[in-house]
């Protein structure tokens, strides 16, 4: 019935037993009921899925068990708003303010709200953590969320100014942060992986995007004559366009390449985005430690790829089984427009249609995301997993109290993502 | 409920105590009001009455039970089936079936359903009813600013600076006696009207038939509206109508509503959709909605101010006529045809048929229509 203990004393893997079958259930009635209540029923959908995942996920023959509820996300969630309220009212009247502070409003506006942000998913984590039992024991995460969000912040702003290059010391730096305060019972955690590792597997992927854009600022740097682009600048308005041509008779070529590169670009980072989760996931999951309990994952990225292939198909199937709905839905519009003359009661039709199109679409794929990508991830990342160094499993004490949910709430409220 | 499943009174388990990870082998005897775990040793580690024993969750095959009202996490698992049912059948809050999780669900969705309907309740009666309280109350001071900053979102949209001609007509050298002309109109108006703030009113290059209120008594009359008007008494009633959205402080509340409408749906209802599209279009149709009523009241009180004023009433809701209904910009497609027909008949019956004084001499009237000459 259950693998022996001895057998799993020291090295153990990771099952994943859900049902698929089940999760689709799970999701579809969770979107039509998210639609149904404009987003309110989303406190349970969220309960729902971390119960399903959580539960079918077995760690060394034993499984792991969610016990929040979706009471505490709510309450969270109105807590949150709470303090946000005099937050926006602040915002929304320094920014009748016209001086220096009006006009810096919106800036800080947005620092702050990064700010609450990161501190919000550092408290996001000790929840979810606090509410995973494992082996009767619970999880749970010390350190502090205002200190995390203080170290956050900077690594953001280092993150941006290189183009994504210092990404992978950022997720190790803050990961080691968030792992050194994280407990199993008495366990510590720790984080042992390195940001350079990350750094040498990504940079393949980042050279490929960043290529195309590189050739274009080379291609206009060697194109553009300088001298007439800043006589044509200080051209009077209508003829900037009618100058620049003048004096840079490749500027039109180079301007079509660009965008092309561009659109390159950006297929590149769409058709690699999975392969930048599965390094960053087999990187992250990997470096994982709990006292002597050590992480070794072997995730294929070919099969990530096979989740999203299965999403793409999906996705086409949805466009096209809403698009042959819409027909009807379009004919009782053409009969209201054809049947009155004025056309206002058309227009407002054609609206709601489009709404519902558009809100069904959003939606379905987002649920059809979650069912196969979000599960395949969770699926493939728990079941590549070896761990070693569990016979500690036999002596962990208990420790560390539940946490509130308001760091859930404040994610939820200021829609920021995070683990 | 047979006896075979009732004989079972004992079965194998897995025990974790809560205060330690390790795991125990344990045998669980059921008893009449409960049920006790003993290790291999005999020694009792857990005494748990049915009907506090709580149902967590767990994989299909196995049943996960806990401790109520006990706040350690001590976790008692049950592999053999038929002796899961035999629990099952003892314990009151214990049902494999799942039929106490549907009803539990049911009313869940009742109550999430009652909270969708009281929000909607509250985005279309109380966020203008809160509105009309605050937006009396609001200082003029921030009444102003807001106009301000209103001002400089509306310029952004409405200046296309496509001719490379200014934005605001009455500024070139053949525009000034037409911007004399519409100051005489305005201060007339604005003598019978006595606000409590000084208006501004500007004619803007733009060949709409539209005029706009911003908070804090700045007017936009769009030159096509001039255009249109076969008489001066048709731009009065109309920039009477105006006022009367400065009167009422109705720009200052549309913000006030918006703010409301965007907390509303931008956060309480969250991102579900991972969009603003919903958002943006439940906002235009509800504030679309208020707006009806601060329109017809805008009527009745530019008819009002017409009358003081020794104009001609009748002349606004001539003009609504030809423009049908929409005196602001993006009006069209929400307020149709009988609407007009409706605010058209509100204002006739206002109107009085007095002697009227004209505001503009024919002279005049002609360099109002030129002010966007150049
Ligand atoms: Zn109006």
């Amino acid at each position: 019935m259950t693998i022996d203990a001895n057998e799993t004393a020291m090295t153990g893997g990771v099952r994943f037993l859900g049902a698929r079958k089940a999760y689709w259930r799970l999701l579809a009635r969770g979107a039509v009921l998210l639609m149904v209540t404009l987003g309110i029923y989303r406190f349970w959908l969220t309960t729902d899925v971390r119960r399903f995942l959580w539960s079918n996920t077995e760690i060394a023959g034993e499984s792991l068990d969610y016990n929040g509820t979706p009471i505490e996300l709510l309450l969270g969630f109105l807590v949150a708003v709470a303090i946000l309220i005099p937050v926006y009212a602040g915002f929304f009247l320094a920014a009748l303010d016209l001086g220096t502070l009006g006009e810096m409003s919106g800036l800080i506006g947005f620092a702050l709200v990064a700010f609450i942000g990161q501190y919000a998913v550092y408290r996001a984590r000790r929840y979810r953590l606090t509410r995973t039992v494992y082996r009767g024991l619970r999880f749970h995460l010390e350190g502090s969320a205002l200190v995390y969000a203080l170290r956050a912040l900077p690594w953001w702003v280092l993150t941006a100014v290189t183009l994504g290059l210092a990404y992978p010391f950022q997720l190790a730096s803050l990961e080691r942060y968030k792992m050194h305060h994280t407990f199993y019972g008495d366990l510590g955690g720790r984080f042992a992986g390195a940001g350079w590792r990350l750094f040498l597997r990504g940079l393949p992927l980042w050279l490929l995007i960043v290529a195309p854009i590189a050739v274009t600022v080379g291609a206009f740097l060697e194109v553009v004559d300088w001298q007439a682009l800043a006589d044509a600048m200080n051209a009077s308005d209508d003829e900037v366009m009618k100058r620049l041509e003048q004096g840079n008779p490749e500027l039109a070529a180079v301007a079509v390449f660009g965008v092309l590169m561009a659109v390159a670009s950006i297929a590149l980072t769409l058709l690699l985005y999975p392969a930048f989760q599965a390094i960053v996931l087999r990187w992250w999951t990997s470096g994982l430690r709990f006292g002597p309990i050590e992480m070794l994952s072997h995730l294929r990225m070919r099969h990530v790829y096979g989740a999203y292939i299965r999403f793409a198909l999906l996705a086409l199937a949805l466009a096209v089984v809403l698009a042959i709905a819409s027909l009807p839905a379009f004919f009782v519009v053409g009969l209201i427009a054809g049947g009155n003359e004025n056309s206002a009661a058309a227009e407002i039709a054609a609206a709601l249609v489009l709404l519902g199109g558009y809100v069904i679409g959003a939606l379905g794929l987002s649920t059809l995301y979650r069912a196969t990508v979000g599960l395949a991830l969770w699926r493939l990342s728990m079941e590549s997993l070896q761990l070693s160094g569990l016979s500690v499993l036999d002596r962990v004490e208990a420790r560390g109290q539940p946490s509130s949910a308001l760091g859930e709430g404040l994610v939820d409220a200021l829609h920021v993502g995070g683990y | 409920m047979t006896d075979g499943v009732q004989a079972v009174i004992s079965g194998p388990g897995v025990f974790f105590d809560g205060r330690t990870s390790a795991r125990h082998d344990v045998r669980v005897t059921l008893n009449a009001t409960g049920l006790q775990v003993e290790d291999a040793a005999g020694r009792v580690l857990a005494d748990w009455l049915y009907d506090e024993l709580d149902e967590l969750s767990a994989p299909a095959h196995v049943l996960r039970l806990g401790h109520r009202h006990n706040g350690d996490l001590a976790r008692l698992e049950i592999f053999d089936e038929p002796f899961a049912h035999a629990i099952d059948l003892r314990a009151e809050y214990v049902d494999r079936t799942g039929a106490i999780h549907r009803r539990q669900r049911g009313s869940i969705i009742g109550w999430t359903v009652l909270a969708t309907l009281a929000l909607v309740a509250v985005s279309y009666w109380g966020v203008p009813a809160i509105a009309e309280r605050l937006g009396p109350v609001v200082p003029i001071a921030i009444e102003r600013r807001m106009g301000e900053a209103t001002n400089m979102q509306v310029r952004a949209q409405l200046d296309t600076k496509n001719a490379g001609a200014a934005f605001e007509c009455g500024n070139g050298a053949g525009e000034k006696i037409g911007l004399a002309a519409l100051n005489k109109m305005v201060k007339r108006l604005e003598g019978s009207a006595a606000l409590r703030l000084p208006l501004r009113a500007t004619v803007i290059r733009r060949d709409e038939a539209n005029a706009l209120a911003l908070p804090g008594g700045q007017i936009y009359v769009f030159h096509g509206l001039i255009a249109k008007a076969d008489n001066p008494d048709e731009v009065a009633g109309v920039i009477a109508h105006e006022i009367g959205h400065v009167a009422h402080r109705d720009g200052t509340k549309a913000v006030l509503q918006g703010a409301g409408l965007s907390f509303l749906f931008g956060m309480l209802l969250g991102d579900f959709v991972g969009g603003g599209a919903v958002v943006l279009a439940a906002k235009t149709v509800l504030q679309s909605s208020y707006s009806r009523e601060a329109e017809s009241a805008a009527d009745r009180y530019a008819a009002e101010l017409m009358k003081k004023a020794q104009g001609n009433a009748r002349a606004l809701a001539t003009m609504l006529g030809k423009i049908g209904g929409a005196t602001e910009p993006g009006m069209k497609i929400l307020l149709d045809h009988p609407e007009t027909k409706t605010r058209i008949a509100a204002i006739n019956r206002i109107a009085a048929d007095a002697p009227t004084v004209p505001f503009l001499s024919a002279a005049e009237w002609a360099a109002l229509k030129r002010i966007c000459a150049g």
